[in-house]
């Protein structure tokens, strides 16, 4: 249904975006994922034709929407990263500007505003300003505004940055349920990966405007299918312990972060009783070791030797 | 578009208190800086001898700032003071002067100094003559010309003309702080409402605007009219706060005078887009706009009369200042009364101005975020 081809932007001499290959059918969900700096955005941009690629394609139904993007910005509703909306005015207010503008009027207007108060939960909040509005109720106004004509497509960039566990979890409930319900397709775009894990079906990793990984959960899990991740935690940490760790032939790679050791080994190796006797002749105390399966923050760390949120 | 204007309407009724502070300082400047010449007391003068009335006695009374002299009969004098009609009046005599005192105030004090002062000149000019030695009536005028002209090169001059209206006299000063506060506040009040365009650009609501059916070029419409309706409104009600309550009659050309407030709030309006093109954020456009207001103010003579400037160089600045030609239009409509073809220059090259900074204000904004 919608396809990027080829897609780049050039800022200046910077590549915010190198050749992106995309493809969302109707009814998916597409998770777009990667670090800030990944060029999320500025993709995003280029699909909702805000902005022009410096090379590519957009194209929606096999036509290009680069020149002419009007069929194509009748059917997607945007929900921009930062909190667009009127501050001054009330949650109802907002939806009345914003479904005017789409010359929604009248009746249809009105219930259209009840149905999406409905969907996002502020029904009862309708009536107060936004300014007074925790972050949480803010991004969902956020996200509301974007559906009030209906639209096929919605894509959401980064729907969840800085709120609370609660209504984060209600976002990506209100996802789901838009599209079980609706069939509403949807592009969400995230740095973090379980929200992603959980919600899409398909998904597109980039890091520095490339895109690294794409495919469903399990075939870009299978990208790690010869490895496997051991998480260790600890106290504190002994040099000679980690130095030991990196020096061992049979690891591909060690991650040190504040409470946790990340070690990535072949998948036949055996290392548990190794690790402990490791720890013992370094002379520290473990709390933990785990052997993982891997997650997409896992292929993130393979692929780039960085974590996600760094 | 009537949308987007329906919700800036909205919320300035929600909070109108910027608008309120800038309009509250523009009228509260003007009315304090300029106070004490908002109203004159007026003092009933007699003299028995009519050749008074026409004398240097008379003229220089007429120039006090503080009073207005009516010349009666001695009866009536007699009456208005009694009456309580008028504190105090003054009787004049050909080298000597009485008061007579209905109230004792500080204003008797003031009124004696002001008349003392007449007769001390009176003096000191006849003196002159008699130094001169001037014989013949001819050589008296030349004498008192030479004196008169002297007098006039002072280090620089302010042009002086008089405001009148039917219960108070104001001073082309006052005159000149209302409309220096006027175009200096408006300033402000125009360009915080632009600047919502830079933040709204920035948070994406535009960006929500112009995925809509919505057109671009609505968006900039509905922005500007705001903007332009607000700064407007805000010279508006200044004006007839100073026309209907403070009773200041513009020369009886009122309504040209708000016309002429036109291009100049166009021109801010331009002026206001251009500078928001060219900062890169909110922080620097609110660190920007004093500078460039009080700038413009005092090299356009809103502070102080654009005569007594002299350095070339900011001359020349204040001929591509708005407020320069604002002042000049509200100067030359209401305070000289010029027909409303003399004030044309001016007129244009506001507009002008307006124009050509919309036009590359909106095309550096539209080319800086694509
Ligand atoms: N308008 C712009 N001008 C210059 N550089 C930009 C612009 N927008 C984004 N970038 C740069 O492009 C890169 C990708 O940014 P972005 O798409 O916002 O990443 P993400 O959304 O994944 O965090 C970043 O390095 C950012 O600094
Ligand atoms: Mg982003």
């Amino acid at each position: 249904m919608l396809e990027l081809v080829d897609l780049s932007k050039k800022f200046k001499q910077m590549d915010a975006v190198k050749n992106l290959n995309m493809f969302i059918e109707k009814g998916e969900i597409i998770g777009l994922l990667g670090p800030n700096g990944a060029g999320k955005s500025t993709a995003i941009s280029m699909l909702s034709s805000l902005i022009e690629p410096t090379k590519g394609d957009v194209r929606f139904q096999n036509k290009s929407m680069i020149k002419h993007p009007a069929p194509l910005r009748k059917v997607i509703g945007v929900v921009p990263q930062e909190i667009a909306l009127y501050e001054d005015l009330t949650a109802e207010e907002n939806m009345r500007f914003f479904g005017r503008i789409y010359r929604l009027r009248g009746t249809q207007l009105k219930k259209k505003i009840d149905e999406v108060l409905e969907q996002i939960g502020l029904t009862d909040r309708r009536k107060d300003i936004v300014k007074t509005f925790s972050g949480g109720m803010k991004r969902r106004l956020n996200i509301g505004v974007a559906m009030l004509h209906d639209p096929e497509i919605i894509i959401m960039d980064e729907p969840t940055v800085g709120i609370d566990p609660q209504s984060r979890n209600y976002i990506l409930e209100t996802v789901k349920r838009l599209n079980k319900e609706k069939q509403m397709t949807v592009l969400y775009t995230s740095h973090y990966m379980e929200e992603v894990e959980f919600l899409c079906d398909r998904i597109y990793i980039m890091d520095k405007g490339n895109l690294i990984a794409s495919g469903t959960k399990d075939e870009i899990k299978r990208i790690l299918s010869a490895e496997k991740t051991i998480s260790i935690q600890a106290e504190r940490w002994n040099d000679e312990f980690i130095e030991e760790l990196k020096q061992n032939p049979t690891v591909n790679r060690v991650t040190v972060g504040e409470k946790e050791i990340t070690v990535i080994i072949p998948k036949e190796v055996n290392m548990f009783s190794a690790i402990i006797r490791m720890a013992e002749n370094a002379d520290m105390e473990l709390h933990s070791v785990d052997v993982q399966t891997p997650t997409l923050e896992d292929v993130f760390l393979h692929l780039t030797g960085r974590a996600l949120r760094d | 578009m009537i949308g987007i204007l329906l919700a800036k309407f909205k919320m300035f009724l929600r909070n109108p208190w910027t608008f309120l502070l800038f309009t509250g300082m523009s009228i509260g400047f003007a009315l304090i800086i300029g106070g004490s010449g908002l109203t004159t007391i007026s003092v009933p003068v007699y003299s028995e001898d009519a050749a008074i009335q026409q004398s240097f006695i008379s003229k220089k009374l007429e120039e006090s700032e503080a009073f207005t002299f009516n010349w009666v009969t001695e009866n009536e004098l007699k009456e208005e003071i009694s009456a309580g009609r008028a504190e105090m009046g003054v009787i004049l005599l050909e080298d000597d002067y009485r008061f007579i005192i209905g109230v004792d105030s500080p204003n008797r004090s003031m009124l004696e100094q002001t008349v003392r002062a007449a007769y001390t000149e009176k003096l000191q000019q006849e003196n002159n003559l008699a130094a001169a030695d001037a014989a013949t009536d001819a050589e008296k005028e030349k004498v008192l010309e030479n004196l008169q002209d002297t007098m006039k090169s002072p280090v620089f001059e302010i042009n002086r003309s008089s405001f009148r209206s039917s219960d108070a006299i104001i001073y082309d000063d006052t005159f000149h702080r209302l409309f220096g506060f006027t175009l200096f506040f408006v300033i402000y009040t125009i360009a915080y409402n632009v600047l919502p365009i830079l933040v709204e650009k920035k948070d994406g609501l535009w960006d929500r605007i112009i995925l809509s059916p919505v057109k671009k070029w609505e968006m900039y419409v509905a922005n500007l009219v705001y903007s332009f309706f607000e700064g407007y409104l805000q010279v508006l009600i200044i004006f007839l706060i100073f026309r209907y309550w403070v009773g200041v009659d513009f020369h009886g050309r009122f309504l040209e005078t708000l016309l002429v407030l036109i291009p100049y709030v166009f021109s801010i309006v331009a002026l206001s887009i251009f500078i928001t093109a060219l900062v890169k954020n909110a922080q620097a456009f609110n660190a920007i706009i004093p500078i460039i207001s009080v700038s413009m103010a005092m090299i356009g003579g809103a502070y102080w009369p654009i005569e007594i400037v002299e350095s070339e160089f900011l001359l020349a600045l204040s001929k591509i200042n708005p407020l320069t030609y604002g002042m000049e239009v509200l100067n030359g409509i209401a305070v000289y009364g010029y027909p409303l073809e003399q004030v044309l220059f001016p007129i244009s090259i506001l507009l002008l101005m307006g124009v050509v900074l919309m036009g590359v204000g909106i095309h550096l904004m539209e080319r800086r975020h694509v």
